[in-house]
């Protein structure tokens, strides 16, 4: 029996009937009265200059409402970070990559606006290109940016402890370098929005994202419009994973039509678009040289890493700073030694996506670390529980472990996956792997630097009683925040989850950063626990003065008030609310007093019933530069074990089976959170085995689109056995904490060993194509003969 | 993603449609699943101002077995292929290709007929097809002409159809007891891939040795069009299939074809894999040769 | 020019008037206002579009307004019963099997097309029948379930 009524559960999502029957109002099934459409006129080369833009045989097109170019929108630079805000809505100097936003239209259809692009004749000076880090690293090579010499966008150095040091006492140390792919984040929802400029000079942005508060922002800073002047409302929201984690340049082109023509303009992205955007995993190139003692005990890590980065910063100065530091925990690493380079090139700008700036990494790492266990002659498993955190350590770059569940993870998925029996003793081209991972619940700081709350909550109770209301700006992307928050707050409150309404994804709402960073759950929830218990107090305040008892006599169970000081007289009371509800039928004539009469009681004495709740984290982290990225109230983290089937002949791995242990803290919804570790898991999979936007050599995406660039389908996956860990997490609410994102840091990695496993061949490069492992395998029999 | 402007043309006969061809020729395509045309379309690869539908033919839905002949009409759906108890009993190849090809949403609309039409080199059906030495009906205003499949081929995209024909049938000779056929195709993800390599062997043996009587190779994906395996062939014939045999056939196949690198896979590998799934598909045909 | 055209959707027969050049989905969506039809790529790479017509389930982006014109189609929005949701539908629910929510209405046609054929499927030919039907949220898993829930009832 769980301690709770409506939290650690598997209460079903508040969201899905809608979605499940095509109800659910997605940003493209949306339509306003007199809405244009608009449309974006794009770079088809990968760097020039604008000499000359000719609008004018578009202008004469019928149907065309507005055009507009950096001309109309300024040059108020924006971006991810203040610290990098390098791009403008549009290119008004030069062109930086193919698909650099350069134009808008809009017009009464979409083919009119489709047409109208076409006709606008942009004169370009084509200008040498770079589209890697060594080419945009090279002596003399083409800046993209003139205030970024080198095409250096940002750079980290950072030293724990002294590794040269560390090194001189080990007893082994390897280095090994290791490459992922730009990755894609491929949701299934291209990004879109509707503008919808009013008369009295407000702007009300419908938009597929995941942090409508940051839209906001941006929006009216580019626009030059008061922040309270722009509203951002997100309907439902098909997949974001980070990329839909920052403004788009269509949201801000549309607005800005809007503005200058007074009609709701639309704008969608084509699929392609969405490749042409980017936005999503970098491609990374690490390298690391790791030191142990004999036993295995873990002494240090110099580490050094090349983030192709794209044409614009986006998320990418906290990518850089991520991909460091996050390889402080979860073992314990006494020296640290990062160095980390983010480079421009004329390629889409990279971003966020599930994991930012760790997955890699993780997977370099965890990788290596299989390779000192296997030398040192240690199972893997035993290597990492020798070196494990616990729970309350810190590490060596000051990221606080809270709450820390990775042993019972490991245990588990040693355990679940009949680890001992299999591990070396699986045939030829069968395989068994597994790693460890963890991730923040929450970043530690808003993006840009401020006080701010990081979430606000109001929960209002209707006033005929027995309904709560709860508003928050936080965002629903399809990772069933609304139904943890929903539950959270009938939880702190005392009312069945029915008695709960929500409403989310509205500025107007309150401020919320938004899905990202996997902090919903420890920040909003907090700010959600904050407003019930505050209405609840306000309710059973004037329960206190009605009934005489003093309030912590008193509490909410359930929907019913309970006294815990013995029986109290209620008959007066209820008298009262059914008195209010003459001629109702449903009024209640027996049994204990219930929320719904105290409610309407407290509302007769009192007005509205409103209740606040905020949350921000408190100062964390050290005072070294760059030291917020990676600090998070509290971490999730997960153990992974995979099994691989290799065909030795064709290079195809078939992933057969993953046992997933996860530490979320308290699991809030049980179904939600083996939800985001089937997810996550997926992802992995797609990413060590398949995924990789590819470009030709003018800098165009090659693959864009669902058929060529490839992400698992159900023939593809496995079924997961998926195992929570529970710890008591301090700083989460209720005790919990993230699964969003720690779910795929283990999984790579996983796939990695295992295939080393099945294979006796280290692959470090990704993602495992057939091909690439037929290689690999080939190499190492050339080698061997 | 807007489709492009065209008139529209739904015939009701061969005939009819035939009609519409020869008016228009070069300006028409005939439309029959549409998963590659209007995926063309909306890429802007193909423009035609007229399209001819053949969906509403219905004489050009059926399968029928006539003396020997499995005769498919054009519009013959990928998902009825992949699932009939016939193609899988008599000519099984042609039910893998069916089943390996797209999606289920995908073969639902896809037909043979367009499978071989669009002529895209990496295409499940023609291997298969071509290893089992199919012949196309091929009909136009000015009458009717049969084509073997191999003949019709002639590059990407590319195909011996004069402006003004459609494929209106496919032949397929069925089997006799001791032949059988195999077919592999092998991309990266296990639905939805476009094969980076794909293979049909077909093999005849001789009813007194068990010798090879006929061995047809038809190699996807390495070159401009599906192609034969000549050498591989040559060495199949007059011996007895085993092991070794296969293996030197398979090392044969890949000095046959002619991959080139793209995207999605270098001829090094492409190569190597023709190697791997010639022998594969050669132990499934003589798997099923030897069934009797 | 537009051409008039009956179109049988969830049983009931609409006239409208349509482009050559317009998508089955595009005529579903933005003429009669089921949106529960999604675009996530426009060229039957991801199964959002997903319609049953004539009985099999389809990609509607791949296919012309005209093309359906007295076929019969059924959306997502022709599932829903009296009685409120279809079993099916109710297990995606129960199940868990919908997160984000995008690829559930193409996911739950092609779920009920397979269960029409074939009342009892075995997890290998539910995930074959749903191989189509991209979801990136959920890791197939759910939706498995959710299918094999309802199989035999």
């Amino acid at each position: 029996m769980s301690r709770f009524n409506v939290i650690n559960s598997r209460a079903r999502r508040i969201d899905t009937p809608d979605k499940a029957t095509g109800r659910a109002v997605f940003i493209d099934d949306m339509s306003l009265p007199g809405m244009l459409y608009g449309a974006l006129v794009q770079s088809p080369v990968a760097h020039a200059r604008i000499v000359g833009i000719d609008a004018s045989a578009a202008a004469k097109l019928p149907g065309v409402k507005d055009i507009v170019t950096a001309k109309e929108a300024g040059m108020i630079k924006y971006g991810v970070s203040p610290a990098r805000y390098d791009e403008t809505l549009f290119c008004h100097d030069k062109v930086r990559y193919v698909g650099d936003e350069i134009a808008a239209v809009a017009a009464v259809d979409r083919e009119i606006a489709q047409e109208a692009v076409s006709l606008i004749k942009v004169e370009y000076e084509e200008l040498p290109a770079v589209f890697t880090v060594e080419e945009a690293m090279a002596a003399g090579a083409p800046q993209l940016h003139d205030e970024y010499p080198g095409n250096v966008c940002a750079e980290v150095h950072q030293e724990f402890g002294d590794v040269e040091k560390a090194f001189a006492e080990c007893d082994l140390i390897r280095t090994t370098t290791f490459k992922n792919k730009r990755q894609d984040a491929a949701f299934i929802e291209p990004m879109g929005c509707i503008a919808a400029y009013d008369l009295s000079g407000r702007l009300t942005l419908y938009s597929s994202t995941q942090v409508p508060h940051y839209v906001q922002r941006t929006v009216a800073m580019v626009l030059g419009l008061d922040v309270g002047r722009v509203r951002v409302v997100k309907p439902y929201v098909g997949g974001g994973f980070g990329i839909k984690a920052a403004a788009n340049s269509g949201e801000m082109a549309a607005s800005l039509l809007s503005k200058r023509t007074g009609r709701p303009v639309k704008l969608t992205y084509s699929r392609e678009q969405v490749f042409m955007f980017g936005r999503a995993r970098h491609g990374f190139a690490h390298t690391m040289t790791t030191g142990v003692k004999k036993d295995g005990t873990l002494m240090a890590l110099k580490h050094e890493c090349y983030l192709d980065g794209g044409a614009y910063s986006s998320f990418g100065i906290a990518t850089v700073y991520y991909a460091g530091s996050l390889l402080g925990g979860p073992y314990r690493l006494p020296n640290m030694k990062y160095d980390g380079f983010r480079v421009y090139n004329n390629k889409p700008a990279c971003g966020a996506q599930r994991g930012h700036g760790g997955v890699a990494a993780r997977a370099a790492w965890e990788q290596q670390l299989d390779m000192i266990a296997e030398e040192l002659s240690i199972d893997p498993v035993d290597l990492r529980l020798k070196n494990m955190m616990q729970a309350g350590d810190t590490t060596c770059n000051d990221l606080n472990m809270s709450s820390l569940g990775m042993e019972e993870c490991i245990e588990a998925v040693k355990d679940g996956s009949g680890w001992t029996s299999k591990k070396g003793k699986l045939p030829k081209g069968k395989g068994i792997g597994m790693a460890c991972g963890f991730f923040v619940s929450g970043a530690g700081y808003p993006i840009y630097r401020s006080d701010t709350y990081h979430g606000t909550v109001v929960i209002k109770l209707t006033e005929d009683g027995g309904t709560a209301l709860v508003y928050t700006a936080s965002a629903e992307i399809g990772q069933g925040s609304d139904t943890t928050f929903a539950m959270i707050a009938a939880e702190a409150l005392g009312v069945p989850l029915s008695s709960v309404r929500l409403a989310s994804g509205d500025t107007d709402m309150g401020v919320d950063l938004g899905a990202y960073s996997s902090r919903q759950t420890l920040m909003t929830g907090h700010a959600v626990k904050e407003a019930a218990e505050d209405v609840k107090a306000q309710v059973l305040d004037v329960m206190a003065d009605e009934l005489d008892v003093p309030a912590d006599k008193m509490d909410i169970k359930d929907g019913k008030i309970v006294f815990t000081a013995g029986d109290v007289d209620i008959s007066a009371l209820r008298t009262r609310y059914i008195k209010e509800h003459r001629g109702w039928i449903d009024n209640i004539e027996e049994g204990p007093l219930t929320f719904k009469e105290a409610s309407r009681i407290a509302y007769l004495a009192r007005g509205s019933i409103v209740g606040t709740g905020k949350y921000k984290p408190p100062e964390l982290g050290g005072k070294f530069k760059g030291a917020a990225v990676g600090t998070s109230p509290a971490y999730g983290c997960s153990a992974q074990v995979v099994e691989v089937e290799v065909d030795m002949e064709t290079g195809h791995i078939k992933i057969e089976k993953m046992t997933d242990a996860h530490d979320c803290g308290l699991a809030i919804n049980k179904t939600s959170v083996e939800g985001q570790m089937h997810g996550s898991l997926s992802m992995g999979l797609g990413e060590a085995l398949y995924e990789e936007v590819k470009f030709d050599e003018k800098g165009r995406v090659i693959n864009s689109d669902l058929a060529e660039y490839k992400i698992p389908t159900s023939l593809d996956m496995p079924n997961v056995d998926t195992i929570i860990v529970e710890s008591d997490e301090p700083n989460g609410p209720f005790g919990a904490k993230e699964v969003g994102e720690g779910a795929i840091m283990p999984t790579i990695p996983a796939i990695l060993n295992a295939v080393y496993d099945a294979t006796g061949v280290r692959i470090f490069e990704l993602p495992l194509t057939p091909e690439r492992v037929y290689m690999a395998l080939k190499k190492a029999k050339k080698k061997n003969a | 993603m807007l489709l492009p402007k065209f008139d529209f043309h739904e015939p009701a006969s061969v005939e009819e449609a035939c009609q519409v061809m020869a008016e228009f020729k070069e300006k028409a395509k005939p439309l029959a699943g549409g998963t590659d045309l209007m995926v063309n379309m909306k890429k802007k690869i193909v423009s035609p101002e007229q399209i001819v539908s053949l969906g509403r033919i219905d004489t050009l839905k059926d399968l029928s077995r006539e003396n020997g002949t499995l005769k498919i009409g054009a519009c013959f759906t990928v998902a009825d292929l992949a699932v009939s108890e016939t193609v899988q009993k008599l000519v099984s190849a042609l039910g893998s290709g069916g089943r390996a090809l797209g999606s289920p949403l995908v073969r639902n609309l896809a037909t043979i007929g367009g499978n071989i039409g669009s002529a895209r080199p990496a295409a499940d059906l023609p291997p298969s097809l071509m290893a089992y030495g199919a012949r196309l009906s091929i009909e136009s205003s000015r009458g009717s002409r049969e084509l073997d499949i191999e003949k019709f081929f002639k590059g990407p995209g590319m195909t011996a159809l004069a402006p003004d024909e459609v494929i209106t049938a496919i032949h397929v000779d069925i089997p006799g007891p001791g032949a059988g056929a195999g077919y592999i195709n092998i991309g990266v993800r296990r639905a939805q891939d476009c094969n980076i390599v794909n293979v049909a062997s077909f093999l005849a043996l001789d009813e007194k040795d068990g010798a090879v009587k006929t061995a047809r190779i038809v190699m996807g994906s390495v070159g401009p069009t599906p192609m034969r395996a000549p050498t591989a062939e040559k060495v199949l014939v007059g011996s007895r299939p085993d092991a070794s045999l296969f293996a030197e056939a398979a090392a044969a196949a890949e000095q046959d074809c002619s991959p080139i690198l793209d995207f999605r896979g270098s001829a090094e590998y492409r190569r190597a894999m023709v190697g791997v799934l010639t022998r594969r598909t050669l132990e499934i045909a003589l798997k099923e040769a030897q069934r009797g | 020019m537009k051409k008039l055209i009956t179109l049988t959707v969830n049983g009931k027969s609409h006239e409208v008037a349509v482009e050559p050049n317009e998508t089955l989905t595009d005529t579903l969506r933005y003429r009669l206002g089921l949106t529960g039809t999604k675009k996530g790529c426009e060229v039957g790479d991801c199964g959002s579009c997903t319609v049953v017509m004539d009985g099999k389930p389809v990609n509607s982006c791949l296919v012309l307004a005209m093309q359906a014109a007295g076929r019969t189609i059924e959306t997502i929005e022709g599932m829903e019963t009296e009685k409120g949701l279809h079993p099916l539908q109710e297990a995606f629910v129960e199940k868990g099997a919908i997160q984000c929510g995008f690829c559930s209405p193409g996911m739950i046609l092609s779920g009920k097309s397979l269960l029409e054929k074939n009342p009892n499927p075995s997890e290998a030919e539910i995930r074959g029948a749903i191989s189509g039907n991209l979801c990136r949220c959920t890791g197939y898993q759910k939706i498995v379930e959710a299918i094999q829930s309802v199989k035999s009832e």
